[in-house]
């Protein structure tokens, strides 16, 4: 049948008018306007009373004292705690701590790996009886290992003693700062730990230490810089920073003195040769080798080592030798590998500037004593360098344990040569991990147990390395754990009976009051910052210089690479054992990551030299390890050096940051430092290429 | 233009770049205090939602000679905001004896022409609905409300802490109009461990941030446009300060 035009205006005339007496269309208007004001169900926020409960953050490395804040009990901020000894403001890991207690990567119950690589979740009881047994098999003979990423706590002596009592001296810090500070104060013949009297400093050169951002109690550092430096005035106290890269440090500093990257010895060898030119001297027994030692360094030996303008130099030692209390804080500028010799020369620096025991200068400050009594001290602890002791496991050289036990460290990602570290570790046939998140580490251990945080816990942090001042701060929990963690000193003193041994002491806490006691603390009245100052200081008498050891620590060939490597660390992109919290990735800068690129910064000369632009994609490669990344223009970089962000490329953690750019520590590898024999990788290179 | 008010108090900022060391923990405080979402990726900077954003500056020489800066954005709160007069629904105004600039979320309509006008980039469109990790939403506070998609937002100088500051005095019977200077200030503020920000009264000589504004090396963003922002930045370094507006090359900056 044809249709014709009548036929058709007849069919869709009829067509409309049908459908115009359904109810479809105008059900349908009217489902589309309720649909399109249909909104999704967003948060609402809950009224309640607030309560403050002052604490210490254990999850920050600069141990902040904070105030949380809760509204009927549900935590909702960390606020700062001006009255805390370690407070003053927050860190950019404290200030995200409360939301990081709900953290997608936050372990909820104890895991365990099945055969087929899987992780299931078992109940407590069956985890311990599995730690116990796997222990079992570890006795005697340094068959366990300890590694722990809590510089500050009492909870070492708990897993100190436990390795003690199964015959193991295998205990280790994670690689930090203290630990090449340690070396060294013991070689200059100084007694308990090395402190730094910031406070009441009018001139603070930092050689390498990061001190604005990650070294020491930084809150602190950054609490002494605010003092010094009323708005818009010139400054009470000045600040100079030496490292290779423009970091927060140099940013805040008046001077910067570019350095390249694990110079920092030479440096300040170079300032101590000027010093002693203008009349400084040390009543120290080495004192006349030291002055030769430093007469090598002339202005152009050091600039040509160390890159930095002999001019500036210059000014920089005439500018400590006028200060009335100058201070030299040295380290290494991503905080870990530099070895004892920078902190030597540093404190060598300080002795010339009768910097030594003085108000605004170097402090000794007492070490607590032991409260368990199989434990090892914290200066015993910090003697057994991790680095060296899994190279020697991975040559051979040393047995590998049967079992190991991480208490919050992350050494699967955080150490140098990454790769190889991760080896090395999977030689161990049982590991366990005491963790609060789901990290590198735990993905890697056969016993997962979660502890909770810092916030959900009593725990402590004594005297953090850096400090001036004795400070025992006690974390109280502000909650109850949200989670089925145990605190790990409890399960650790549970686990002992289990295998037979007495740790000496009942209950975690019994320990902290032990330790309380043994600072002079009390804490039984309410206190606004649950923290503890004492002015005890131990006598500094006959420090050495020890030119024997910087003779031999700085005659070291730097590898033949085209392009130095100098990595950058910032607190903002959290820790190896909390990744990036969610509250700061919008903290990373716009070319540090850009969806899973990392950028890598070089000034333009040396982009120029290897042919490169913004935004190029290049590959970075040396022995430990490749990857690639694109290329970020900065001229806050010595020549010749690439300065790659620390913290990102983590392959376990959750979406906000897993999978985001590279890890650098995969391209450090470790040597031996002649003289002291300490771990060291903060100078290494890369060969970059074009990808 | 049509004209402002003028208050008797005026909150406002000192922050002196020269303190700040471009750490970032002002950005997360502000976030955690005002409720606002966190984003998995927040390297496209033009979708990342953030009231409180640390710009870096540059000297723009070149290695050895280079210098770097950091500079914490909020809304500058202008004394003649140019996103009040674009506002069709009077969603954002300045009208509370303070001088904050409101923004009123039931009432916004998304038209974002407040958001073409800011000269500082300093407000933020929810093209999304908020969503936070499981649980993490029981740490909002209680004091913001949460923001739907649709609407604009921007910093509101922590508003409610200036609310519980008033009501605090007048519980302890003081006059609410007359804070005492630290009786209120920003999340930001208090988190700075460096003290780079400076929070008050600048109308009440007994604050601090009152001189601080008139000193010398004292200088606003895009000062000449007119806004009149109640945040001042202070900088002794002459490059700071010349990044703070379009100066010509030879023209002289202030300070």
């Amino acid at each position: 049948m044809a249709l014709d035009r009548r036929g058709f205006l007849k069919f869709i005339g009829g067509a409309t008018a049908g459908i115009l007496a359904t109810p479809v269309v105008w059900k349908s208007l009217d489902d589309v306007s309720i649909w399109t004001q249909n909104w999704s169900w967003i948060p609402r926020n809950i009224d309640g009373a607030n309560s403050y409960v002052p604490t210490v953050s254990k999850l920050c490395p600069s141990g902040v004292g904070v105030r949380v804040r809760l509204v009927d009990g549900r935590p909702v901020r960390v606020l700062t705690n001006n009255d805390h000894p370690l407070g003053g403001g927050l860190s950019s890991i404290a200030a995200a701590e409360v939301q990081l207690l709900y953290s997608p990567s936050r372990m909820k119950r104890p895991l365990k790996r099945t055969a087929d690589g899987a992780y299931v979740g078992i109940t407590w009881e069956e985890a311990e009886t599995m730690l116990v047994e796997g222990l079992k098999k570890a006795k005697g003979g340094d068959k366990l290992a300890v590694i722990t990423g809590d510089e500050t706590g009492t909870i070492n002596e708990l897993f100190t003693a436990l390795a003690a009592e199964m015959g193991s001296k295998s205990c280790f810090l994670m690689p930090g700062e203290a630990q090449p500070a340690a070396k060294a104060w013991e070689l200059m013949g100084g007694e308990g730990q090395v402190g730094y009297d910031i406070e009441k400093s009018d001139y603070v050169l930092a050689i390498g230490a990061n001190v604005l951002e990650t070294w020491g109690p930084v809150i602190r550092n950054r609490r002494a810089f605010k003092a010094g430096r009323p708005h818009g005035e010139t400054p009470s106290v000045r600040f100079a920073y030496a490292g290779p890269v423009q970091n927060n440090t140099a940013a805040g500093a008046d001077v910067w003195l570019p350095i390249r990257p694990g110079a920092e010895t030479v440096l300040a060898l170079g300032l101590a040769n000027l010093l002693i030119k203008a009349g400084a001297s040390s009543p120290a027994a080495d004192f006349a080798d030291f002055k030769a030692l430093a007469a090598k360094f002339t202005p152009e030996q050091v600039a040509a080592q160390t890159g930095v303008d002999a001019k500036r130099l210059a000014a920089v030692a005439q500018e400590l030798a006028k200060a009335k209390r100058p201070l030299v804080i040295a380290g290494s500028e991503f905080g870990q590998g530099g070895g004892a010799a920078p902190v030597l020369a540093g404190l060598a620096l300080n002795a010339l500037l009768g910097s030594m025991n003085r108000e605004g200068g170097i402090r000794a400050l007492p070490y607590a004593r032991k409260v368990v009594p199989a434990a090892m001290d914290r200066k015993a602890l910090l003697q057994n360098d991790l680095v060296g002791w899994l190279g020697k496991v991975a040559s051979g050289k040393a047995a590998a344990p049967q079992a190991i036990v991480f208490y919050e460290a992350n050494p699967v990602y955080a150490l140098p040569q990454t790769d190889a570290m991760k080896a090395t570790l999977a030689k161990v046939p049982f590991k366990v991990a005491f963790t609060s998140f789901l990290d590198e580490t735990a993905m890697a251990c056969d016993l997962v147990l979660p502890v909770p945080m810092g916030l959900e816990r009593f725990d402590d942090v004594d005297t953090p390395y850096g400090s001036g001042q004795v400070v025992y701060a006690l974390a109280v929990p502000a909650l109850a754990p949200l989670v089925d963690a145990r605190p790990a000193g409890d399960v650790v003193i549970g686990i002992a009976k289990k295998l037979g041994a007495d740790l000496g002491v009942a209950a975690f806490a019994d320990a902290l009051k032990a330790k309380a006691e043994a600072r002079g603390a009390s804490f039984t009245e309410p206190s606004a910052t649950n923290a503890h100052v004492s002015s005890a200081v131990l006598p500094v008498n006959g420090i050495a210089l020890r030119a024997d050891v910087l003779s031999k620590a700085i005659d070291v060939k730097a590898p033949a690479f085209p392009v130095a490597l100098a990595p950058v660390a910032k607190l903002n992109v959290g820790t190896s054992k909390t990744a990036t919290p969610p509250f700061n990735t919008k903290t990373v800068r716009r070319w540090e990551i850009q969806g899973a690129d990392l950028y890598v910064m070089m000034n333009g000369a040396t982009a120029a030299k290897l042919g490169l632009q913004k935004h190029d994609r290049i590959e970075l490669s040396n022995p430990a390890g490749k990857f690639t990344a694109r290329v970020n223009l900065f001229e806050g970089v010595i020549n010749d050096t690439v300065a790659v962000p620390a913290g990102h490329g983590h392959t376990a953690f959750d979406e906000f940051s897993k999978g985001k750019g590279e890890n650098v520590m995969r391209l450090l590898a470790a040597g031996a430092e002649p003289g002291t024999g300490l771990s060291v990788w903060n100078s290494a290179g890369v060969n970059i290429a074009k990808a | 233009m049509s004209s402002f008010k003028e208050f008797k108090i005026k909150w406002g900022m000192a922050i002196d770049l020269d303190k700040c060391t471009g750490c970032g923990a002002c950005m997360v405080a502000c976030q955690a205090e005002n409720n606002i979402a966190p984003q998995p990726d927040a390297s496209n900077k033009l979708k990342s939602l953030n009231w409180l954003v640390v710009y870096e500056l540059t000297n723009g020489k070149p290695f050895p000679e280079h210098e770097v800066a950091y500079l914490p954005r909020p809304c500058m709160q202008c004394g003649k905001p140019s996103c009040v007069s674009v506002c069709p629904v009077i969603a954002t105004d300045k009208n509370e004896e303070g001088g904050i600039v409101s923004q009123v979320y039931p009432r916004c309509i998304g038209c974002r022409y407040c958001m073409a006008s800011c000269p500082y980039h300093a407000r933020y469109f929810n093209w999304f609905d908020p969503t936070w990790p499981e649980g993490m939403d029981k740490t909002l506070t209680p004091d913001v409300s949460v923001r739907p998609r649709g609407v604009v937002e921007k910093c509101s100088f922590c508003h409610h802490r200036f609310m519980q500051a008033k009501d605090k005095a007048r519980v302890e019977g003081r006059d609410p109009n007359a804070l005492n200077d630290g009786d209120y200030v920003t999340s930001c503020t208090e988190a700075c461990p460096n003290g780079a920000i400076v929070f008050g009264d600048v109308n009440n000589p007994a604050h601090k941030v009152h001189d601080l504004v008139k000193g010398k090396y004292a200088f606003r963003l895009l000062e000449r446009l007119g806004t009149d922002p109640q945040v001042y930045y202070i900088s002794r370094r002459e490059w700071v300060r010349r990044l703070g507006d379009n100066y010509l090359e030879n023209e002289k900056v202030k300070g």
